[in-house]
């Protein structure tokens, strides 16, 4: 044997970032993620590291919608995990959750004597209607960027219909589109 | 502010045994957490409730940080961690074997046609949050046109949405919303 490498052994693959740049893009949508992490999180994972694709992205989401436990939360656990392993967990979740957590205690403690301030309350209602729009964007930038088929307009369609318009519970709508989306996917493999 | 343990304990289990039913989100189980908080233990009004609930969505970090403000409002900042890591952690364990499993089956098959199937129905949801927040948010003319302004914003521009808060705050506070 030499120092070559053996070309048919799968060469491990690098996460494509450090523990430290996880920790920071983690901290990034944890921070900055007024109204919604989602639109932070597709910005910094999509469009600023280009880490997933939009179809990637989606994907992975509609994996974190299923399992129990908050979604951004579930999306932290999967990606951390998946590049730098329980520790990468773990890292992910403190960017994400644990030291905004110590920023929302902070904003706690004087949240009170703020909030009837009638300019404070301007502000925040208006930064609330803009966040949704955050949200309603990036909706529609994943589905451009997803192309899901045909099909999958439609379900996106009444899904939000369903759970958006009509108010229908969460847990019925996934308890009847989920298998009934897996079933016609299975279908069309 | 030094907590019981007693009362640590209990916001541990409580919050641990809702966390495995917590599918969409804490979002879902909110009506939960308020029977348990408010009419169960007592341990605050349902005006705080809803201005915990409130501050949550406004602050930065995922809505589910409303749970650790329900912690705090109880027990103090070690209130905050317990509740924080009973209601994400099993659902986070639970995640992290799921998808493991996932990863490791021998057919690829179940993992491709699974998130094909979810991948719409997640952006269906994305929509139906945005559009909920937006009919909470819009109560005049000027905040729909927010709303309307900051969905294209991002949809069409790579604008940074610091920037679209920021302008919204400021036309809120000069009265155009």
């Amino acid at each position: 044997m030499t120092d070559d490498p053996a070309p048919a052994a799968p060469a491990p693959v690098a996460p494509p970032l450090t523990r430290g740049q996880l920790f920071t893009a983690f901290l990034k949508m944890g921070l900055l993620g007024f109204g919604g992490v989602m639109p932070w999180a597709r910005r910094v994972l999509v469009d600023e590291r280009g880490l997933l694709t939009d179809r990637e992205f989606v994907e992975l989401i509609g994996l974190c919608q299923v399992l129990p436990g908050p979604n951004v939360v579930n999306m932290s656990v999967i990606l951390g995990g998946r590049w730098h392993g329980p520790v990468g967990t773990l890292i992910a979740l403190s960017g994400i959750l644990f030291v905004p957590v110590f920023v929302v205690l902070l904003l706690a403690t004087s949240y009170a004597s703020v909030a009837h301030e009638p300019m404070a309350r301007n502000a925040i209602a208006a930064a609330s209607a803009a966040a949704a729009g955050l949200i309603l964007g990036t909706a529609w930038r994943l589905l451009r960027g997803a192309r899901p088929a045909p099909r999958g307009w439609v379900l996106a369609l009444g899904v939000f219909i369903a759970v958006g318009i009509v108010q229908a519970p969460l847990l019925w709508v996934l308890a009847i589109v989920v298998p009934f989306s897996i079933a016609i996917e299975w279908r069309q493999r | 502010m030094m907590a019981s343990p007693d009362v640590l304990f209990e916001i541990a289990w409580r919050f641990a045994s809702l966390s495995l039913l917590a599918v969409g989100g804490i979002n879902a189980l909110l009506p939960e957490f308020h029977r348990v908080v408010v009419e169960v233990e007592g341990w605050m009004t349902s005006a705080e409730f809803a201005d915990l609930y409130a501050l949550a969505q406004l602050a930065p970090g995922p809505n589910a940080m409303v749970v650790s403000l329900l912690g705090w409002k109880v027990a103090g900042v070690t209130g905050a961690f317990v509740a924080t890591i009973a209601a994400c952690g099993p659902s986070s364990v639970l995640c992290y074997f799921a998808i493991r499993g996932l990863e490791n089956l021998r057919d690829p098959r179940v993992r491709v046609v699974l998130q094909r199937a979810l991948a719409p129905i997640a952006i269906g949801l994305m929509l139906a949050s945005g559009y909920t927040l937006a009919r909470a948010a819009d109560r005049s003319a000027g905040a729909l046109a927010l709303t309307l302004a900051a969905t294209a914003a991002i949809a069409f521009s790579r604008v940074n949405p610091v920037w679209i808060l920021a302008v919204a705050a400021v036309a809120g506070v000069a009265g155009l919303a």
